[in-house]
């Protein structure tokens, strides 16, 4: 057969043609490509535009901003932001004394630090970073906020608002991911007899509702300790935070380490390394930093269930916006207590968006 | 030179090894000896139990029964223990069809992991070695890079020096072309045969027919988990002496 054809120069690459759609007709073909999505379209647009300016107007139009009493806020029309003003800083800090503030201020300021660190540095986490923000970073917030030796000695019945819940989530990771990482080994342990405690312990934790283990841990636990151990509430709650999440901490580190291919751990075994090298150099950082986005999820869901120790009397930012509400000064007027909750929701908002946008960027690296 | 070599003490015997997988039969009575500086090649078509047996040299994976001896550690089939697992392996290298790299280390860590972890060399000779054995495979650029920036046969490269690097008597190669496209598997084959010349000793599981006749001294042949045929590669591949090998050689020769 004869050739039936050559090229003799190559091509050279070129630009792409640019995208000649105008903005308008952009718009126009997403919002209202066909007549049921137009409709569609149109409904959901208005739905927003209304809640939207019920919002505003509340919020913002008929708001009232100063005065020092629930007098400043008469009926239920606005926003009562005199009450968020006036109020803010116990909600931040708690009783912390006055003249320590600069301890809390300090881990604020430093947890702030350490994730604009993370955040900006763009390549994926490692096991170092990891123990440092979930484990080294806890440990010091706790000894600096708590004190003792050159500090005055400040116990944590006296912290509260965000700075607790700031502490306890950083608490329960400090102390959950360790533990969750040993459960998770210990689920693949070759004594069975180490499998199946862990593997009790994780199941029985996570088929029961966090609320019933902060109950527990509130009310029966103090029974059956023997007398003269008397844990406080605090570290009760944390405790029962720690083990729940540890639970859900040890099935993240699970899916983390079935997901290393089994061929790393034979070339580890085949360039002489044992079981423990193997596992601490090739398995685990490959295993933690798949699962960092997994844990920053974790994190976000922890920082959300903080609210849930209001509940058993320990003040975090809910609990010390309802005592602020019940206070007298401010008693009486149900737009208070509403602005004190729309003012938690942003608090956590802000926090917990910014988490869920870093484990997301974490994802679309790998 | 067949003297000496009949006169060394093998550096691996496998004496009546049988292997299950469950109910499948995966080795049956496989009775192998590999004298010090011998380059052996099986193979064999899929599933004839080929990799299974290398993977039972550094007990990769264990058997069921008969003895194993290597590098002159004794194993039964009744008393695999991790001391020997481990013993083995700081003695033995082993070649992965899919590389196996570490992905979260350089190339140079790839390479002195196991000698620092593993054997307890001295960083900056491990480093002195690696850099070694880089230069061998032609690579020495590529020390800083992580696997994933290097081609395939870059990658196998870096695998086969990762293996010299913790000095071991024995490298097995479990089908280290197979997962290569075919344009690189040629640079691999070579650095294979540079290996072979320098005496080292090496079985080699591979379809690569060439590389069997240029390099083997022995090639054994297996099927359904037994040794069918073993010869020297002129013999081998111009008179088998067994239908199946005809067939298979039928199968793998014909282009």
């Amino acid at each position: 057969m004869n050739t039936l054809f050559v090229r003799q120069t190559l091509i050279e690459p070129r630009a792409a043609p640019p995208v000649a759609v105008a903005v308008v007709e952009r718009w126009r073909r997403m919002l209202f490509p066909t007549p049921a999505m137009s409709v569609l379209s149109l409904a959901l647009i208005s739905l927003l535009v209304v809640a939207g300016w019920r919002f505003f107007a509340w919020a913002v139009v008929e708001a009232h901003w100063r005065g020092g009493s629930s007098a400043a806020c008469p009926g239920d029309a606005g926003a009562c932001w005199a009450f968020v003003i006036a109020r803010w800083k116990p909600w931040l800090v708690g009783n912390y004394p006055a003249d320590q503030l600069w301890r809390a201020w300090t881990c604020f300021a430093a947890f702030a630090l350490f994730w604009t660190w993370v955040v900006r540095r763009s390549h994926a986490a490692s096991l170092a970073r990891v123990l440092l923000g979930f484990v080294l970073l806890p440990v010091a917030f706790f000894a600096l906020l708590i004190g003792g030796g050159p500090l005055p000695l400040v116990v944590p019945t006296q912290w509260g608002g965000l700075l607790l819940t700031l502490v306890v989530t950083l608490a329960t990771f400090a102390t959950a991911l360790p533990l969750g990482l040993v459960l998770a080994l210990g689920r693949r342990s070759r004594w069975p007899v180490v499998r199946w405690v862990c593997g009790a312990f994780v199941e029985s934790l996570r088929a029961v509702p966090l609320l019933g283990v902060l109950f527990i841990a509130a009310t029966l636990v103090p029974l059956f300790l023997p007398r003269g151990l008397a844990i406080g509430l605090f570290a009760r709650a944390t405790i029962a935070f720690a083990l729940f999440n540890a639970a859900m901490a040890a099935e993240v580190f699970r899916g983390g380490l079935q997901a290393v291919d089994r061929g790393q751990r034979e070339a580890a075994t085949t360039v002489g390394l044992s079981d423990f090298s193997t596992l601490r150099l090739i398995v685990l950082p490959q295993a933690v930093s798949s699962v960092v986005p997994a844990l920053v999820n974790i994190m976000i869901a922890v920082i959300k269930e903080t609210t849930l120790l209001s509940i058993i009397g320990v003040s975090d930012l809910l609990g010390a916006i309802e005592i602020g509400a019940k206070s007298p000064d401010w008693m009486g007027e149900s737009n208070v207590l509403t602005s004190g909750y729309v003012f938690l929701a942003l608090v956590y908002f802000t926090v917990c968006y910014a988490l869920s946008r870093y484990s997301r960027r974490l994802e679309v690296q790998r | 030179m067949t003297t000496t070599r009949a006169f060394a003490a093998p550096i691996v015997t496998m004496r009546g090894i049988n292997k299950w997988y469950g109910g499948y039969h995966a080795l049956r009575d496989v009775d192998v000896h590999v004298a010090p500086g011998e380059r052996i090649v099986v193979c064999g078509p899929s599933g004839s139990g080929k990799s299974t047996l290398v993977r039972t040299i550094n007990l990769l994976e264990p058997f069921e029964q008969g003895q194993l001896r290597v590098c002159g550690i004794d194993v039964d089939a009744n008393a695999i223990t991790r001391a020997a697992r481990l013993a083995i392996n700081r003695r033995v290298g082993m070649v992965f069809q899919q590389f196996n790299l570490f992905p979260h280390m350089t190339v140079l860590q790839n390479l002195i992991v196991g000698p620092v972890h593993g054997h307890g060399s001295k960083r900056g000779e491990a480093r002195e070695l690696a850099m070694h054995y880089l230069a061998r495979v032609g690579l020495t650029a590529h020390a800083q890079k992580h696997p994933a920036q290097l081609s395939g046969g870059q990658q196998q490269r870096v695998a086969i020096a990762r293996a010299l690097c913790t000095r071991p008597q024995l490298v097995l190669f479990d089908e280290p072309t197979a997962s290569l496209d075919p344009e690189m598997v040629n640079e691999v084959l070579q650095t294979m045969e540079s290996l072979a010349r320098d005496g080292m000793t090496m079985i080699v599981v591979t379809h690569e027919m060439g590389f069997a006749r240029r390099v083997a001294d022995r090639v054994i042949f297996m099927d359904q988990g037994q040794i069918i045929e073993t010869a020297a590669p002129d013999r081998f591949f111009d008179q088998p002496g067994s239908a199946r090998l005809q067939s298979f050689l039928g199968q793998v020769l014909r282009h």
